[in-house]
C-alpha cells in the first residue's frame, strides 16, 4: 500500500464511475444534457491524472494502449502516400502506444486531419501526414534518431603524425643564435682590443663611486714608485707602456684608506716623481699638483660626510625600530588589560543577575498553534477506539485515507501507539 | 387507576371519571406526529455520510471541477451540492467494502484535541508499517470521526 498506489487509483476510478452514474438520472431531471455530466467526468479524471495520486497508475499502464485512432470514414490505406515519420510529443514522460482498429496493421499511414484520443480523454490532432511504425520491443524511436545524429556528427580521427615544422624552428633558432653569439663575442673582443688607452686619472675617480673601490687591492706606498702604467686595472693596457708625460700616480687609491694618508701618499709619490724625472716643467707640475691636492681634499670631505650620514641614517632607523617595538608592546598590554576587564565584568554580571527562570522555554507560544496543525500529511478516517494510559495513547482507526507526499493511500484498519 | 377512581369520584356508586384523558390524547397525538416526521426524515438522514473525505485528492479535484462548471453556468450550486453528497456516500461505501488492508504506526504525540466527537491528533516522527513496507513521516495530522455512531450525522472536516 505504501509503495504502490495503483490499487488506490483503481478505487478512485471506480468511485468516479459510481458518482457519475448515480448523478445521471438527477441531471436528466434537472434538464441537463449528458454532455455536461461527461464534461464533469473528463475534468475530474484529468485533474486526478495530473495529480501524484495517479502517478503509479499511469506508470502501471505504460504497456496498455493509450491512443485510439479515430480514422476518417474514407480512410484507405492503399491510397495514401508515404510521408515522414513523427514522434508524438510526450508531455507525461511516458512513451505512448497505439491500439489499431480491426483490420489494420503496422505500418499505418495517417493523413492530415486525423484525431487521436487518449484513454484519459486528451485529444491530439494530426496536422501533417504521419506514418506509424512498430518499433522493436524495448527500443524507443528517439534512441534511433540519437544514434543517427551521433554517427553523422562524429569527428574525423585526429592525425597522429606530429607536425614536422614544430621542431624545426627551435633547432633553427638555436643554430642561428649560436653563430650570433660567437659573432658578438668576437665583436666585443675587438672592441676591447681597440679601446683607447686609459684616460686621465681625473676621469677614473668620479665622486660617487669611491665606495666601490674596496674591490681593488690596497697598494702599499712602496709600490707607488713603480711605473704608472702598471697599476691601471685595464689589462689591455700594456704594462710597460710609458708616456712622455705620464699622468701623476696614484691609481691605487682605496676608499678604505683615510683621506689624510691618501694625501700623504700622494704627496710622497709626487715628490719622488719630481726628483726622479727632473725639473723641466716644474711650474706646470706645481700647478697640476695643487689642483690635484685640492680635488683630493674636497673628495675626502665628501667621503667623510657620506660616511657620517650613513652612520647617522642607520642610527635613526635603529631608533625608529626600537620605538615601534615599544609602541607595539604597549598596545598589546593595553588590549590584554581591556579583555581581562571585559571578562571580569561578564562573569560578575552572570553571577549577580539571574538568568531566565527555569523551564521558561517550555511555554508554548500562542503564535505556534496555527502552524501546529498546518501540514500536508493528513489522515482522514474514523475511529473505533481511542485509549489513553498516563501519557501513552493507543489508536484504533478504520476506513482511512492517508495523504502523504502528494500521494493517497487507503486502509481498512489502522492500529497505532504514541507517547505524549 | 385506583387513585383516579378515588379522586374523581364525588358520589358513592358513580362511575370513575378519567381526568387525564386530555393529557393522554395529547401525548398520543404527539407520538403520531413524531413518527410521521421521522418517516419523512429517515430517508434523508440515512443517505448522509461523513463529509470528511472531501479533503482528499479525489474530493478536492471533484470540488474544483464543480466550481469550474458553476463558473461557466453549466450547473447550479444546488446540483453541485448534490454531487458532493453523492460523492460522500460513494467513498464511504467504497472504503468500507472494497478496501481490505491493515496498517500499523508508531510515533510521538504532539497534540490532541477532541471536539464535537471529532479527534484531531498531531504526531511527529511516525513510522507506518504494512507487512514489509516502512515509511517514516516527520509530521502527520489525524482527523478521525466516530466510527461507531449508529445514526449517521453530518461531520465536516476541519
Amino acid at each position: 500500500m505504501l509503495t504502490n498506489t495503483a490499487p488506490v487509483a483503481k478505487l478512485y476510478l471506480s468511485i468516479i464511475d459510481d458518482v457519475i452514474e448515480s448523478m445521471r438520472e438527477l441531471f436528466t431531471d434537472e434538464g441537463l444534457e449528458d454532455r455536461v455530466l461527461d464534461d464533469l467526468r473528463q475534468i475530474w479524471e484529468s485533474k486526478m491524472m495530473q495529480s501524484k495520486a495517479m502517478e503509479d497508475y499511469r506508470k502501471s499502464n505504460i504497456n496498455s494502449s493509450n491512443f485510439v485512432l479515430q480514422l476518417p470514414a474514407n480512410y484507405n490505406r492503399t491510397n495514401q502516400e508515404l510521408t515522414a515519420s513523427v514522434v508524438i510529443p510526450n508531455n507525461s514522460g511516458i512513451l505512448p502506444t497505439f491500439s489499431l482498429p480491426a483490420g489494420l496493421s503496422y505500418p499505418v499511414q495517417i493523413p492530415a486531419g486525423v484525431t487521436l484520443q487518449t484513454a484519459s480523454g486528451q485529444l491530439y490532432k494530426v496536422n501533417v501526414p504521419v506514418v506509424v511504425t512498430q518499433a522493436p520491443a524495448g527500443q524507443p524511436p528517439v534512441s534511433r534518431l540519437a544514434q543517427v545524429i551521433e554517427r553523422r556528427e562524429s569527428p574525423d580521427p585526429p592525425s597522429t603524425a606530429a607536425p614536422p615544422d614544430a621542431s624545426r624552428p627551435p633547432q633553427e633558432a638555436e643554430a642561428l643564435s649560436a653563430p650570433a653569439i660567437s659573432d658578438k663575442q668576437q665583436q666585443q673582443q675587438q672592441q676591447q682590443q681597440q679601446q683607447p688607452p686609459p684616460p686621465h686619472p681625473k676621469t677614473n675617480f668620479p665622486p660617487g663611486e669611491e665606495s666601490a673601490l674596496p674591490q681593488q687591492p690596497l697598494v702599499p706606498p712602496a709600490e707607488a714608485s713603480q711605473p704608472p702604467g702598471a697599476h691601471f686595472p685595464q689589462p689591455e693596457a700594456p704594462p710597460g707602456e710609458s708616456e712622455p708625460n705620464p699622468p701623476p700616480e696614484p691609481a691605487t687609491l682605496c676608499a678604505s684608506a683615510s683621506p689624510c694618508s691618501q694625501l700623504l701618499d700622494f704627496q710622497i709619490s709626487t715628490e719622488e716623481a719630481l726628483t726622479q724625472t727632473g725639473q723641466l716643467r716644474t711650474n706646470d707640475l706645481d700647478d697640476i699638483l695643487k689642483e690635484v691636492i685640492e680635488e683630493e681634499r674636497g673628495k675626502a670631505v665628501m667621503a667623510r660626510k657620506t660616511v657620517n650620514q650613513s652612520d647617522a641614517d642607520l642610527g635613526v632607523i635603529k631608533k625608529l625600530i626600537s620605538l615601534l617595538l615599544e609602541v607595539c608592546v604597549c598596545v598589546c598590554t593595553l588590549i590584554s588589560l581591556v579583555l581581562q576587564h571585559v571578562l571580569i565584568t561578564l562573569v560578575l554580571t552572570t553571577h549577580l543577575y539571574p538568568q531566565d527562570p527555569l523551564n521558561s522555554g517550555d511555554d508554548v507560544v500562542e503564535q505556534d498553534i496555527p502552524d501546529l496543525f498546518d501540514t500536508d500529511n493528513v489522515i482522514v478516517c474514523q475511529y473505533d477506539k481511542i485509549h489513553r494510559s498516563k501519557n501513552r495513547w493507543k489508536f484504533h482507526l478504520k476506513d482511512g485515507v492517508i495523504c502523504y507526499g502528494g500521494r493517497d493511500y487507503v486502509f481498512s484498519k489502522a492500529v497505532g501507539e504514541a507517547e505524549w | 387507576m385506583q387513585l383516579r377512581h378515588i379522586s374523581a369520584s364525588s358520589n358513592v356508586g358513580e362511575a370513575p371519571v378519567d381526568i387525564f384523558q386530555a393529557e393522554r390524547r395529547t401525548y398520543s397525538a404527539h407520538c403520531v406526529f413524531e413518527g410521521i416526521l421521522w418517516l419523512f426524515l429517515l430517508p434523508v438522514v440515512s443517505t448522509m455520510a461523513y463529509q470528511l473525505y472531501r479533503n482528499t485528492t479525489l474530493g478536492n479535484s471533484l470540488q474544483e471541477s464543480l466550481d469550474e462548471l458553476i463558473q461557466t453556468q453549466q450547473i447550479t450550486p444546488q446540483l453541485a451540492l448534490q454531487v458532493l453528497l453523492q460523492f460522500d456516500k460513494a467513498i464511504n461505501m467504497a472504503l468500507a467494502n472494497r478496501v481490505r488492508n491493515r496498517v500499523n504506526f508508531r510515533g510521538s504525540l504532539n497534540t490532541y484535541r477532541f471536539c464535537d466527537n471529532v479527534w484531531t491528533f498531531v504526531l511527529n516522527d511516525v513510522e507506518f508499517r504494512e507487512v514489509t513496507d516502512l515509511v517514516k513521516v516527520d509530521k502527520v495530522k489525524i482527523v478521525a470521526c466516530d466510527g461507531k455512531s449508529e445514526s449517521t450525522q453530518n461531520k465536516n472536516d476541519k
